[in-house]
């Protein structure tokens, strides 16, 4: 591919701004479900997405094949004519650098030069761990690696070459003892290389461990708790119940949730500052250029409790009057650019953890992800187990954790901040396509009020 | 495809090709007004190949040198993923209607204009935020394999969903319409909308507890998820399925009877064959509260020494790229059979209860088990009959081999909604937090 091709497509455009990414996706992805491999494919794809600013109206086309590049122009011509006549406002697109750059991220061990072979052994090792236990009656382990080598074009002269390199392997490590199944998640991964993947036994080893305990385990009670969130749980809290409202292509069109977030507003704990910072460098989140080919840059979305940053992309940028942050990214060839998390966290304050159970006293320490979904106002996620604590000690394992909370009041409601800070290594965002480099943490966090369903 | 099909008998005795191709265009309004229009025009191929017992694949949304693409597939024998069983023969031809050609002819603004027409019926006389998407897609899938098969097909699909927001949220209520071609949305189903809209809108915090619940048929698939779990031969075959040992004894109330049926054509997307090239049937899973059978792709049944009902296809939980994606048992095709009582009667019959317009974290809990624990977002909250408003930050947690031993009402018609087509489903004594 060369960017003189690209450029031949953009010849016969007639907008006042248009850009063009072209991908190559290479994806090594094998599956073990218990014992035996079920999937194993190695494959080479690529696509285009084109995006045309004409007459203030703003559209893509995606398409698979060159040829179909005239076609694709001139759909997206009409169907950003089309918006022009139903649009409340011309869409304008925020002014950014001109760049011309190439950029290939340092790896430690690249996975593409890593035989075919070698990926094998070691995720059958892994794999084999929790299978040798009694009562892991399965697992489901995958090995993904997924390399996006892009090229991005635009009618105001950037060229920009960037690879993205994500490798990782896990899944879920499955229990059973009478009728009762418990499963857990497993993995590591991120976009610094292979070799993050090695040594990991000891994950395994623990993790296969969780699962027997979970067995043991009692589903826990619904109500109304104080909980301790590890990092990792800290993390989804964090993106589910705020980040996704710091993303302004999700509120832009909401006009009471605008007005209730606005910048300035007082939305959390005096002591809670929360970062996106897709820069922080060998992170799952990491990139250099978004997929408008604007760099990224690191965003206080919560400065001591004051909402003062949003994400957003060039054209929520100037619709909102807000600085650039280099937040459009889309999944591959096949999509146009969201705005999307990149690494968002909240910082790290001073309290040490056995301080914050202290001060919970009673309620639940809560640990590890199950996945989480907001509705805007309400968000729900799920713990994969925890721990009743009474008067600051750690008492029974719980189970079958579900918690929902309110964005407008759970945010006032985080009273401790640990002094740890751990981001995740493996990602999964859906809103519309999978970022499976949405990366999140934070420290261990002390919340109030949280509503947790149970029998 | 037969010069690619050629070439990988090549390098293997058996082999299969999957090509999709697909033109797609989303329109989408926001607050009102319409904000993005997305033209889709994809391809892909995927192979499939089969040498020593061992399966290989690879895929290319973009054909330029099937010789790389055999090769991609070859190197993925390396695996030596097991394959227990032969691609099919060519299946008897079944007579489905599955395509509109009209759909395609009509333009984007006649789109957008229907689009207009809904926005501006639900915002007049309503303060709330209106979302209306509308999608339309052409798609041909053709299979081939080294035992004849050679099937191919054309369907077409629009589907439409407009949705009110409550303030402060994204939480809604929604309606939605799908066909095989273009249809003006009835403003009788807008009307029924804006009147629930209405009456839900205030805010209200009642007293936690046991109560009915009525899931309206777009939450359904949260609660089905857990069946099609249960029954799926993979989780058979892995011993991990809370069914083993359950086929013909009454698991659930026996108002409740669940079935696959590819067949039915009055659905758009309907399929003869599925995605492996395997006859498609109607397929009962749960018949009067009673287990009936467990669904397979080729690899599973053969594992399982079954034969394949056709329930093979390349879906993924969070959509996928179809090329990309290998086939798996899936039940795409889900009815829940209808019961008496219409839908205002179901809600005026509950003296204390919650209708479920939407739930959150369908995808968190012990699935397999049973289990779940849903965000209701929104929830509106019902006294004696009368809707008296949302409740925010609701949960309802139980296991569904308890509450759905107790059914309390099916809904008299089924819709066509998200996992399947379903009507709503009132149930008793489910467990809510708020």
């Amino acid at each position: 591919m060369s960017f003189q091709h690209l450029e031949s497509i953009l010849t016969n455009v007639r907008a006042e701004y248009a850009d063009l990414r072209y991908e190559i996706k290479k994806e090594v992805q094998f599956v073990f479900s218990g014992p035996e491999l079920t999937q194993i494919s190695t494959s080479t794809t690529d696509g285009y997405v084109l995006r045309v600013l004409k007459n203030g109206g703003f559209s893509n086309v995606v398409f698979t094949e060159a040829h179909d590049g005239p076609a694709a122009l001139t759909k997206a011509e009409e169907n950003a004519q089309l918006i022009s006549r139903f649009i409340a406002e011309p869409v304008r697109l925020a002014e950014t650098e001109v760049i011309r750059d190439t950029y290939a991220p340092h790896l430690e061990e690249d996975p593409r030069a890593i035989a075919l072979e070698e990926k094998l052994e070691l995720t059958r090792r892994y794999n084999q761990i929790p299978l040798e236990r009694e009562k892991i009656v399965t697992t489901q382990i995958q090995y993904l690696e997924l390399v996006r080598e892009k090229w991005f074009i635009n009618t105001e002269g950037t060229r920009i070459r960037e690879d993205l390199v994500t490798t990782r392997l896990g899944g879920t490590i499955t229990s059973q003892e009478g009728g009762l199944t418990q499963t857990v998640r497993v993995g590591r991964g991120g976009s610094s290389g292979f070799a993050l993947l090695r040594n990991q036994e000891a994950l395994f080893e623990e993790k296969t461990a969780l699962a027997l305990d979970l067995l043991q385990a009692e589903p826990v009670t619904g109500g109304t708790y104080s909980v301790i969130l590890n990092p990792n749980l800290a993390g989804v809290f964090t993106h589910e119940a705020f980040g996704h409202f710091s993303e302004a292509d999700l509120i832009e069109d909401s006009p009471s949730m605008l007005e209730k977030l606005r910048l300035g507003t007082a939305i959390g704990h005096p002591d809670l500052t929360i970062l996106d910072d897709p820069t922080q460098p060998a992170q799952l989140g990491f990139y250099k250029y978004d997929d408008e080919g604007v760099a990224c840059r690191p965003v206080s979305l919560i400065t001591q409790g004051v909402l003062t940053g949003r994400l957003h992309s060039r054209r929520t940028a100037a619709r909102f009057g807000e600085p650039l942050t280099g937040h459009a990214v889309a999944e591959d060839y096949r999509f146009g650019p969201l705005i999307r998390m990149g690494t968002i966290f909240i910082q790290p304050g001073q309290t040490p953890f056995d301080q914050l159970l202290a001060q919970l006293g009673d309620g639940l320490y809560l640990i590890g992800a199950l996945g989480g979904q907001t509705s805007g106002e309400n968000f729900t996620f799920g713990a994969e187990y925890g721990f009743v604590i009474k008067n600051g000690r750690r008492r029974e394992m719980i189970r079958d954790i579900n918690m929902s909370g309110n964005l407008y009041q759970t945010l006032k409601h985080i009273e401790g901040i640990g002094n740890d800070l751990e981001l995740s290594q493996l990602g999964g965002c859906g809103k519309g396509q999978t970022n499976i480099r949405s990366c999140h943490g934070g420290p261990h966090i002390l919340v109030r009020d949280i509503v947790i369903g149970g029998r | 495809m037969e010069a690619l099909l050629e070439k990988a008998l090549q390098s293997a005795p058996q082999a299969e090709i999957y090509q999709q191709k697909l033109q797609s265009d989303q329109i989408q309004f926001e607050n009102g007004r319409l904000k993005e229009i997305e033209t889709k025009m994809q391809s892909g191929v995927s192979l499939r190949i089969i040498k020593e017992g061992c399966l290989g694949f690879a895929y290319t949304k973009n054909l330029r040198t099937p010789e790389d693409l055999v090769r991609e597939a070859r190197d993925s024998l390396l695996g030596r993923v097991e394959a227990p069983f032969d691609f099919p023969a060519d299946p008897l031809p079944v007579a489905l209607r599955t395509l509109d050609p009209h759909l395609m002819e009509l333009s984007n603004t006649n789109l957008v204009e229907e689009g207009q027409r809904i926005c501006e019926y639900l915002n007049s006389g309503l303060q709330a935020q209106v979302n209306v998407s509308i999608q339309r897609q052409d798609q041909e899938i053709r299979l081939l394999n080294s035992r004849g098969l050679n099937q191919s097909l054309r369907n077409t699909f629009y589907f439409i969903n407009a949705s009110l927001h409550f303030p402060g949220s994204q939480a809604g209520l929604e309606q939605h319409l799908s066909g095989q071609g273009f249809e003006i949305f009835p403003e009788k189903k807008l009307a029924s909308l804006k009147e629930l809209f209405r009456k839900s809108v205030k805010d209200t915090r009642p007293r936690p507890g046991k109560m009915k619940v009525l899931f309206f048929p777009e939450t359904l698939y949260a609660l089905i998820w857990r069946i099609q779990a249960a029954a799926n031969g993979k989780n058979v075959y892995e011993k991990t399925s809370p069914l083993l040992n359950k086929l013909e004894t009454p698991l659930l109330d026996p108002k409740l009877t669940l079935y696959d049926d590819p067949l039915k054509d009055a659905q758009p997307m309907a399929r003869g064959w599925d995605d492996e090239g395997t006859p498609c049937r109607r397929l009962s899973i749960i018949d009067g509260g009673v287990l009936k059978n467990f669904y397979y792709d080729l690899f599973y049944a053969a594992k399982l020494k079954r034969p394949p009902g056709g329930q093979g296809f390349k879906s993924g939980l969070w959509g996928g790229e179809t090329v990309a994606l290998k086939p798996k048992p899936t039940l795409e095709y889900l009815y829940l059979q209808p019961g008496d009582s219409s839908l205002e009667g179901l809600i005026r019959s509950i003296d204390r209860g919650l209708l479920v317009a939407g739930v959150l974290g369908a995808h968190s809990g012990n699935i397999l088990n049973g289990d779940f624990s849903f965000g209701l977002a929104p929830a509106v909250y019902v006294e004696k009959g009368e809707i008296l408003g949302r409740v925010k930050e609701a949960m309802a947690a139980g296991n569904i081999y308890e509450t759905l031993k107790e059914v309390v009402a099916l809904e008299d018609r089924a819709h066509p909604t998200y996992g399947g087509t379903f009507p709503a489903l009132l149930l008793d004594r489910i467990n809510v937090a708020f």
